[in-house]
């Protein structure tokens, strides 16, 4: 970073601040002085602390990025969501059956869909938001939890909607719904599991356990490895 | 030939049996209908109001949809699916004021270019009567059958512009085709309750009192509808009439599609005839 | 989106792809690893560690970055900071909101405990939640757990505990099964049968998967568990320091409300540390994978109470960091790329290590390529990369397979205008994982009475290197076993009067070293006024 950078205005929540260009907002943003508590995490794309909302002079449309995966612009006006309040439904997911119905029982606003699209208009992973609340609402639960799969739970859609739906909470219901009674069991984990439950590789593990690292040694650079 | 479909939430649901045969037999008369690949629920209700575009909002999203696929039609066959779509498709082609109101909350334009279409339509006008007598494996020999429209279908007339709006026959002509014997009686286009029955059940139970004795005093021994809504109230009911009408008698309520598959050969787990309330099975396979 | 000059330089991969499609480039072979290790890996930089004055490892070498923090004093002053008023009573605390942390709590919760959550940010703020490629278990009919722990402990240079390395292949299946019944979306054939790929140093593909979000994909499905089963989440409150009775047993916690900047005191019958890693120290300058927290607060706290710390001094790096754009550099690009079929190319078009290779040796291969045969490529603020051939992956298993296999690496280049399904991305080793940590039994307990270590914090499972897909599973493995023994242990604990006793021995241990100027745990990263971070 040695070369001269040009810099660029912004206004973190109205105020103005000059920064370099070419920053995402959360590193212009301590560029600026801040130093976070609340609305950054992982800081690479997963956790869903930092959406960040913004508009630009001119331009009536609301604008949306994760602070750490966006790059400032020039008289961008920002401010972040680091939090919104949710809905969210406590179940045991043992006794749920992957129905309409569970859906509509834990959630029954999602039937309040307007279909205005807000919601996949704001979500920062560009999901179908919309879409995966439509398939809710028909027991599509395969669908939502395909659709809803990429989803980082930052919140930003329940913030736009005008049904007062929570979708992400909708999402992870459907998607633990599919993983659990929809998706067939892995017959092979199942079979490993009771093995190691009777102790077929106890022996096998001691022996290895009580080798010395030459001995071990031998033995590792001797595996065959599968292509 | 390929149509864009819209299946509409109930029939991924409730109305499964809807969705399987029509899909099922168009395609056993040629005819794919085309799943749309993201669809959300049309809205159900046509808003009252007439500038209330946000109860629009979605179906305008659908149509502009369908308008990427090819074929510029859409195939849709719930009567509420069908009535608001084709009255908002209505509202974005004539109506300037609404058309720019709702594509501004649209991801693109969409001016009102497809033609929605309903499978009795696709029977009637793109397959045509006699190409489907062709194809029937049986037929339905001197079964009575009460054809019922209700409101959705057919009215307002202008906007849907679907058959007559007192007395509609498009769908006697295709049950004539399949070999059943048509029963004229007047509560065809009586409303059967709708949604009222969340709110007022004794009047639904009342509307469908007329319509169900209205047919059978006529000798109906189905009536067949494309409402999922229809279907559930005409059906359901009748336990409830049974237990407080001397004499009552249960007539099975199929969609019409139901019996055109059966014609058509399709396979009977498909016809889904095991769903209804009142069994149609002895009188559909008999004994 | 690539500069001109960048773009040019992606020809020559371009032009030797159909020939290095057909290549295999050889494996290394135990003596050349061993040489390209001390030469190339930044743990063998005879400046990068100092030996440690105080505690109990006293005399040992740890990176700078790790030396200062167990060289400060803490937060807290003993002789005055009160413990009378006690905010939280419960059976079990669990320091740490990550996979570990959470896994430990379920199960604790499961085992009729009186257990809460204590976590510096969110709940689910941890490495876990980034963790992109797979998780380790030998499950399919051609593996075995003696081959998963063969492999780990050549990975680990046999420097592995053989306990721990027991305890982690054995229950890996049973992990597996655990997260499958909780709705966890393993990527699946039809009929159920897992989706298994080879990591690096692996011999059996058992690294399953949830497409390129298996962590987080993980982490929200025990979030949402523990948010059902009520477990009670104190977000925004890192432990600062851990509580010792009189009679010398872990007995809570300090914790330090970030908001309100209030102390809280914690009093618990058993504590799990499961603070996870240190990345946010920066050892070595490098950039860091790590999450906003990773700032190694369980090891500072353990350690000022008397556990004993093992390969800390052992760093991870990932062979595959973001080294362009500059906006990303140091986020990871997961192993799973090579896993599918990518390779490692220098600036002349050439493959110059076997991509699958241990992380530590592909680092340093990457290294060497760069600072010796001078054959990286310079991104335009000056840092060096190399490329990593993407585009191979669409060749070899079809169009399509980097956008539905790696969603998420594929949307975090596609916001820079990088399609990586055409183009190769560049990369440099970045700071991954804290091989070491507080040493641990096969129960996860460590040397002080009722403390219990699990995941990332802890040391010895992976002994100096970890292979991927061992990591995910650490943490539920020694997540699951810390919180069931610790809710079992909590039932006989009687605990005696709350002291600060061992901070008030540290503190004269660091004055009279001369030492203790600075504070730890540091809580969070200061990026003030710059430009990385």
């Amino acid at each position: 970073m040695a070369e001269e950078r040009k810099m660029v205005n912004i206004y973190i929540m109205g105020k103005h601040y000059k920064v370099p260009y070419g920053l995402t907002i959360m590193k212009a943003m301590e560029y600026a002085g801040y130093r976070f508590v609340r609305g950054c995490g992982c800081r690479g794309g997963f956790c869903g602390a930092c959406g960040t909302v913004y508009r630009k002079p001119g331009d009536f449309r609301l604008k949306v990025g994760l602070a750490c995966q966006t790059m400032v612009e020039d008289n961008m006006y920002l401010t972040q969501i680091p939090f919104y309040p949710a809905n969210k439904a406590t179940y045991n997911l043992e006794e749920l059956t992957p129905t309409l119905s569970t859906i509509l029982q834990y959630y029954p606003e999602v039937t309040r869909c307007l279909g205005c699209n807000q919601c996949t208009r704001i979500c920062p992973q560009e999901l179908k938001v919309m879409d995966y609340i439509a398939a809710a609402q028909r027991g599509d639960i395969e669908k939502v939890a395909h659709l809803s799969f990429d989803c980082i739970m930052c919140g930003l859609c329940a913030s736009r909607c005008p049904a007062e739906i929570v979708h992400y909470n909708v999402a992870i219901l459907a998607r633990r719904l599919y993983g659990r009674h929809i998706a067939p069991p892995a017959k092979h984990l199942a079979k490993r599991v009771e093995e190691i439950k009777a102790g077929k590789f106890d022996e096998e593990i001691q022996k290895l356990m009580k080798m010395n690292k030459e001995e071990l040694q031998k033995l590792y650079n001797a595996r065959d490895i599968e292509p | 030939m390929k149509i864009p479909y819209f299946p509409g939430c109930t029939l991924h649901s409730k109305a499964r049996g809807l969705d399987e045969t029509t899909r099922g037999s168009l395609a056993a008369l040629g005819v794919e209908l085309v799943e749309l690949p993201e669809w959300t629920c049309c809205g159900t209700v046509f808003p009252l109001a007439q500038d209330n575009y946000i109860g629009m909002v979605a179906a305008a999203r659908i149509l502009a949809n369908a308008a990427k696929m090819e074929g510029g039609k859409l195939a849709t066959v719930c009567s509420f699916c069908y009535h608001v779509l084709k009255r908002v498709n209505y509202a974005i082609k004539n109506n300037s004021e609404a058309r720019k109101k709702l594509n501004d909350y649209l991801e693109e334009n969409y001016g009102g270019e497809i033609e929605t279409i309903h499978p009795l339509e696709i029977c009637k006008e793109i397959i045509g009567l006699d190409a489907i007598r062709e194809k029937l494996k049986r037929k339905l020999k001197g079964l009575k059958v009460a054809c019922y429209y209700g409101c959705m279908l057919v009215r307002p007339a202008a906007e849907m512009n679907f058959d007559h709006p007192e007395n509609p026959t498009i769908m006697e002509e295709l049950i004539s085709a399949l070999g059943a014997e048509v029963v004229e009686y007047p509560g065809k286009t009586t409303c059967c309750g709708s949604y009222q029955v969340l709110n007022d059940m004794s009047l639904v139970k009342q509307k469908v009192k007329e319509i169900l004795y209205s047919a059978s005093a006529r000798g109906a021994e189905a009536i067949i509808t494309s409402c999922p809504l229809c279907q559930f109230n005409l059906d359901w009911m009748q336990e409830k009439l049974a237990e407080e009408n001397n004499g009552f008698s249960k007539v099975p309520v199929l969609y019409f599609t139901q019996l055109l598959g059966l014609t058509l050969g399709l396979p009977e787990e498909s016809l889904r005839l095991g769903e209804h309330y009142v069994d149609p099975k002895p009188l559909l396979l008999g004994a | 989106m690539y500069t001109q000059e960048m773009q040019e330089a992606i020809k020559i991969v371009e032009q030797t792809r159909e020939r290095r499609l057909k290549e295999t480039f050889p494996r290394l072979k135990p003596e050349e690893k061993e040489n390209l290790l001390r030469s190339y890996h930044p743990d063998y930089k005879p400046d990068a560690t100092r030996v440690v004055k105080v505690g109990p490892n006293k005399g040992d070498k740890f990176t700078h970055e790790h030396a200062d923090l167990l060289e400060s004093r803490s937060m807290l002053d003993p002789d005055t900071f009160s413990l009378d008023n006690i905010d939280f009573d419960v059976d079990v605390l669990v320091i740490g909101g990550g996979g570990a942390g959470t896994s430990a709590a379920l199960l604790a919760h499961e085992a009729g405990a009186k257990v809460m959550i204590a976590t510096k940010l969110r709940h689910g703020d941890a490495n876990t939640m980034m963790a992109e490629g797979g998780i380790q278990a030998a499950d399919k009919e051609n593996d075995s757990p003696a081959i998963h722990y063969l492999d780990v402990m050549g990975g680990g240079g046999f420097y592995n505990i053989p306990e721990l390395v027991a305890a982690l292949v054995l229950d890996a299946p049973l992990c597996i099964q655990w997260l499958e019944s909780l709705g966890c979306m393993f990527s699946k054939f039809p009929d159920g049968t897992m989706h298994t790929i080879h990591g690096g140093g692996t011999s059996r593909k058992r690294m399953h998967f949830a497409h390129d979000y298996s962590g987080a994909e993980i982490m929200r499905t025990l979030r949402d568990e523990a948010r059902n089963r009520g477990i009670p989440v104190i977000e925004f409150s890192p432990a600062v320091e851990l509580i010792i009775d009189e009679y010398g047993q872990c007995a809570g916690a300090v914790l330090y409300n970030l908001e309100t900047e209030q102390f809280l005191v914690v009093r618990a019958k058993t504590v799990i540390i499961a603070t996870g890693g240190s990345g946010r120290l920066h050892i070595g300058g490098f950039p860091t994978t790590n999450h906003y927290g990773a700032t190694a607060d369980g090891i500072v706290m353990a350690y000022r109470a008397g556990a004993k710390l093992i390969y800390l001094d052992a760093t991870q790096f990932h062979p595959t960091g973001v080294a362009f754009p500059e906006q990303i550099v140091g986020q990871l690009v997961t192993e799973k790329v090579r896993g599918l079929g990518a390779q490692l190319v220098n600036a002349e078009g050439e493959q110059f290590i076997y991509p699958l290779e241990t992380r530590d040796a592909v680092s340093s291969a990457i290294i060497r390529e760069c600072k010796e045969r001078k054959k990286g490529i310079t991104t335009p603020s000056g840092m060096q990369g190399v490329w990593l051939d993407s585009p191979m992956i669409d060749i070899i298993h079809g169009k399509g397979t980097i956008e539905r296999e790696l969603p998420a690496m594929f949307r975090q280049y596609k916001r820079f205008n990088i399609n990586m399904a055409e183009q190769p991305i560049l990369v440099y080793p970045t700071l991954h994982y804290q091989n070491g940590g507080i040493l641990i039994n096969d129960k996860a307990e460590t040397s002080i009475p009722n403390l219990y270590v699990a995941g990332e914090a802890s040391g010895g499972v992976h002994g100096r290197n970890r292979l991927m897909g061992n990591s995910l599973l650490d943490i539920i493995v020694f997540g699951r076993r810390a919180g069931m023994n610790a809710a079992e242990r909590a039932k006989s604990v009687k605990l005696g009067r709350l002291t600060l006793d061992h901070v008030k021995r540290y503190h004269e241990e660091l004055r009279k070293e001369g030492l203790g100027q600075k504070v730890a745990p540091i809580l969070l990263p200061d990026y003030r006024g710059k430009i990385s971070g």
